[in-house]
């Protein structure tokens, strides 16, 4: 994907190359930024902060700077990664929701830091803690609440990834049936959103989701 | 997948968190994670130079043998590395590959060696990066054309095949010139007569003199007419035979009457015979000169005979698009400022510029540089429209000019090397032969020795092993072992040359004296002449092969050794007489049809290939037991 806004890509120095018709300033302001590296801090802070061992700690940063040299991924970069992984559907809005969940401090880009520690979360926390995350993932708005909108967003987000070639056909209003059964599994109280209080509850008591989440505990 | 991207694996997975409590189904199982090693660094060991690299970088790519298993077959147990007998220049290049996703080509390297080291480790070379690319597939393509070059100039130049029908040898004597000198010879009589015709047309239309009734010069043509008419006659007959022959002898007729060439040829020579059918006629006597015109198409005959016409046309050909655009830019320009001239030669009076087509020839004039001066404005918006125009002549034609040279230099540069390459060919060939044959003489040289070690094994035993085994490799013995069994298993001997020829003498001599007789040694003969009868058309023409001195390699079975005489003699016709003695005796024996092994390859020597008899003596014994097959 070629970087068509002009403060994106400050990360990979390799997009520049195509920006012919960038004005020169906006391409200046590229260049400075580009050449800022961005260190994690130490090896031992980041031990303290998350929940994965030394070795783990490095074979994760090798595989991020290798693919983001310069120490911080943007959202672009970021949907690229990811579409790698589903060829056959559309995964940049799925993407998009997650980069906003990994980049806590809102400054549009993930930094090694941010990166590792979501993935702590996921992958090294508690039921209750993975649940949390998956909340904050949903709430697109981080108001505490999930909408039927915001819902319905994240649903057809997912439902892209899939692509066209499906079987049994994809059906336009299968985002809508599945946010429906969603709201009823979660929607204590009725009254058109889900709590924080309500997801956890619900989903505690649905076994397959608690079984789910035990799926995180081995991926690294 | 991008080289990093397989280690983001557990980030994609581990984002998948937000599908779980939105899943209507539940998850399947993961799979069985097997106790996976710890990240360990690996140590390559290419011809020396060590590598290092993680395991994992290794893995992002597992269909290349570096992230297959296929790696376990180069482990070396004692240093606990994998070693790999390969470039490590070329293997530098390739690991980064692994490191980075990008696979570059370095330009100081051979574009085969390093399509090798490619596909040794399984790396498809359409990946290479687009840093990289062009340059990649450039001199790919130049080594490919370079190739096929000398694949062609080897077809053509050694197809010997004794199978050629009379059709083959003609379209070969046709396309190659050089090849025999009655094609040479009909090259530089079409060549000269096409010479002479083109000048006859030109000629012809000389004024002459005058002549007394008539007030002015009439042309030589019309003057001469009748001498012209021969002429024309006989360079028409002479093209007319050509073109006959050649679509004769064309393996595919369709092809070749579909072919520029062809069609040249017959617009040279068609103004005559339509000439000659049309009768004098008033009306079409105008749409007959203009048939004449076409005459002067003959002198396009001669791209057969010139490269440089050739490689003009083709180059015109191969910038066509160039031409197209400088053709379209000039037109668009013409017209606009045909256009402007015209209106703003429109006030003056007696202007020339009657019409917008004819302010066309003025801009034409003046956009080439030319000038002629038979049109000029005279206004002065006129004339400074004018001198626009003429400037802008010269940009737009100096810009597509240099696309075309440069295409013409490249094509012209690539047929001297081709030029250059045929040349050498034949040293370095010549050369490589000398090598082979090198070799060849090594294993008699080893029989030798080691003949002498089988007759006096016990006696000399030890003397035998010092001459033989000491001496030569373990590499040197099995392969001598290997000839051998290939000789026994033959019942032949390999021998050398000048061993070879002087036993055909032998051979020829008792086989002359033995020939005129019936019965007994016919029934020798009968063996041999009747298998050279199986292989008839094999045999007879080896004599016609050119390569004298490759001539034992081709002749490798029992069944010609009365074939094998032929190339000592001189000449055909002895050669002639001596197929006919042998023909006669094949009827004698019918029932011998025993299988001789016969191998007919192509005139190389090869080191195996020396095949023959070293002995009269020896080939009669093997004569009796091979008929016993």
């Amino acid at each position: 994907m070629k970087a068509k806004n002009r403060d994106q890509s400050f990360s990979d120095s390799r997009e520049l190359d195509g920006s012919y018709d960038q004005l020169t300033d906006s391409v200046e302001d590229d260049f400075e930024l580009s050449t800022v590296c961005y260190r994690p801090e130490g090896l031992d802070k980041l031990l303290e902060q998350t929940k994965f061992t030394k070795k783990e700690l490095q074979i994760l940063y090798r595989g991020f700077k290798n693919e983001c040299p310069s120490g911080i991924v943007n959202e672009e970069a970021f949907k690229l990664i990811y579409s790698q992984f589903f060829p056959q559907g559309d995964s940049s809005t799925y993407a998009h929701f997650l980069f906003e969940a990994f980049d806590t401090n809102k400054n549009g880009s993930v930094s090694f830091e941010d990166f590792v520690m979501g993935l702590s979360i996921i992958l090294r926390g508690s039921i209750n803690d993975r649940l949390n995350w998956a909340f904050n993932l949903y709430d697109l708005n981080k108001d505490g609440c999930i909408t039927k909108e915001e819902m319905l967003d994240i649903m057809k987000s997912i439902y892209d990834m899939m692509g066209k070639w499906t079987y049994p056909c994809m059906q336009d209003n299968a985002p809508k049936e599945h946010v429906e059964n969603f709201f009823q599994k979660m929607d204590r109280n009725n009254d058109g959103v889900v709590t924080i209080d309500e997801f956890i509850e619900s989903c505690q008591k649905d076994e397959n989701i608690m079984q789910s989440m035990q799926l995180f505990d081995n991926v690294i | 997948m991008a080289a990093g991207v397989a280690a983001w694996l557990p980030f994609a997975r581990a984002a998948a968190i937000g599908w779980m409590p939105v899943a209507s189904a539940p998850m399947p199982t993961p799979p069985r994670e097997k106790r996976r090693t710890q990240d360990g660094l690996i140590i390559l060991n290419v011809s020396g130079t060590k590598f290092q690299t993680w395991r994992n970088t290794l893995e992002r790519y597992p269909d290349t043998l570096l992230g297959s298993t296929e790696r376990d077959f180069f482990f070396h147990e004692e240093s606990n590395e994998y070693f790999f007998d390969r470039d490590p220049d070329i293997f530098r290049h390739i690991l980064n590959f692994y490191r980075t996703g990008k696979l570059h080509y370095p330009r100081h390297e051979c574009i085969s060696a390093y399509d090798e080291e490619l596909a040794f480790f399984g790396i498809i070379p359409e990946i290479i990066g687009d840093c990289c690319y062009e340059e990649y597939k450039d001199r790919r393509r130049e080594n490919a054309e370079r190739i096929q070059d000398d694949e062609d100039n080897e077809n053509n130049n050694d197809l010997v095949s004794p199978d050629m029908t009379l059709r083959q040898s003609m379209w070969r004597a046709f396309e190659n010139p050089h090849t025999s000198t009655m094609a040479l010879v009909f090259y530089y009589v079409t060549g000269f007569f096409i010479a002479v015709s083109v000048m006859a047309n030109v000629v012809e239309t000389v004024p002459c003199g005058s002549s007394p009734n008539r007030v002015k010069d009439i042309s030589c043509g019309e003057r001469y007419a009748l001498a012209f008419f021969c002429l024309d006659t006989a360079c028409v007959m002479i093209f007319t035979v050509e073109y006959l022959l050649r679509l004769l002898a064309a393996p595919s007729r369709y092809k070749f009457v579909k072919s520029v060439m062809s069609i040249i040829d017959v617009v040279a020579i068609m103004p005559y015979y339509i000439g000659l059918v049309m009768t004098d006629n008033e009306d079409v006597s105008g749409a007959f000169v203009t048939l004449r015109v076409f005459r002067v198409f003959r002198i396009f005959k001669f791209s057969r005979h010139s490269a440089g016409l050739r490689i003009l046309g083709y180059t015109l050909k191969s910038c066509a698009s160039e031409l197209g655009f400088l053709l379209f830019s000039l037109t668009m320009a013409i017209i606009i400022f045909a256009t402007v001239m015209f209106y703003a030669e429109k006030g003056s009076t007696a202007s020339k510029f009657t019409s917008i087509p004819a302010a066309f020839w003025y801009t034409i004039v003046t956009m080439t540089t030319l000038g002629y001066g038979d049109m000029v404005p005279k206004t002065i918006v006129g004339k400074i429209f004018g001198s626009i125009c003429s400037l802008s002549g010269v940009l737009v034609i100096a810009l597509p000019v240099p696309v075309i040279v440069s295409n013409f230099s490249r094509i012209y540069h690539q047929s001297q090397r081709a030029e250059k390459r045929r040349a050498q060919k034949k040293t370095r060939l010549a050369r490589i032969r000398a090598a082979k044959i090198g070799g060849a003489s090594a294993y008699l040289q080893y029989k030798r020795n080691g003949l002498l070690g089988d007759r006096l094994d016990e006696a000399s035993k030890e003397a035998g092993q010092a001459l033989v085994t000491k001496t030569s490799a373990t590499f040197e013995n099995q392969h001598h072992h290997l000839l051998h069994c290939l000789e026994k298993t033959t019942n032949h001997e390999f021998v050398d040359e000048q061993t070879y020829e002087s036993s055909c003498m032998e051979v020829s001599l008792t086989n002359q004296a033995r020939s005129r007789s019936s019965s007994v040694s016919s029934s020798q003969h009968g063996l041999s002449s009747c298998c050279s009868r199986r292989n008839k058309r094999k045999s007879f023409h080896v004599p016609n092969s050119t390569t004298g001195a490759d001539r034992h390699g081709s002749i490798q079975e029992l069944s010609t050794i009365q074939i094998q005489e032929r190339p000592l003699s001189n000449s055909r016709a002895s050669l002639n007489a001596k197929l006919d003695e042998t023909a006669q005796l094949n009827c004698d024996q019918p029932f011998l049809t025993a299988a001789i092994i016969s191998m007919p390859t192509p005139p190389v020597t090869t080191p195996e290939g020396d095949e023959s008899t070293s002995s009269a003596d020896y080939l009669q014994s093997n004569i009796v037991r091979v008929s016993a097959l």
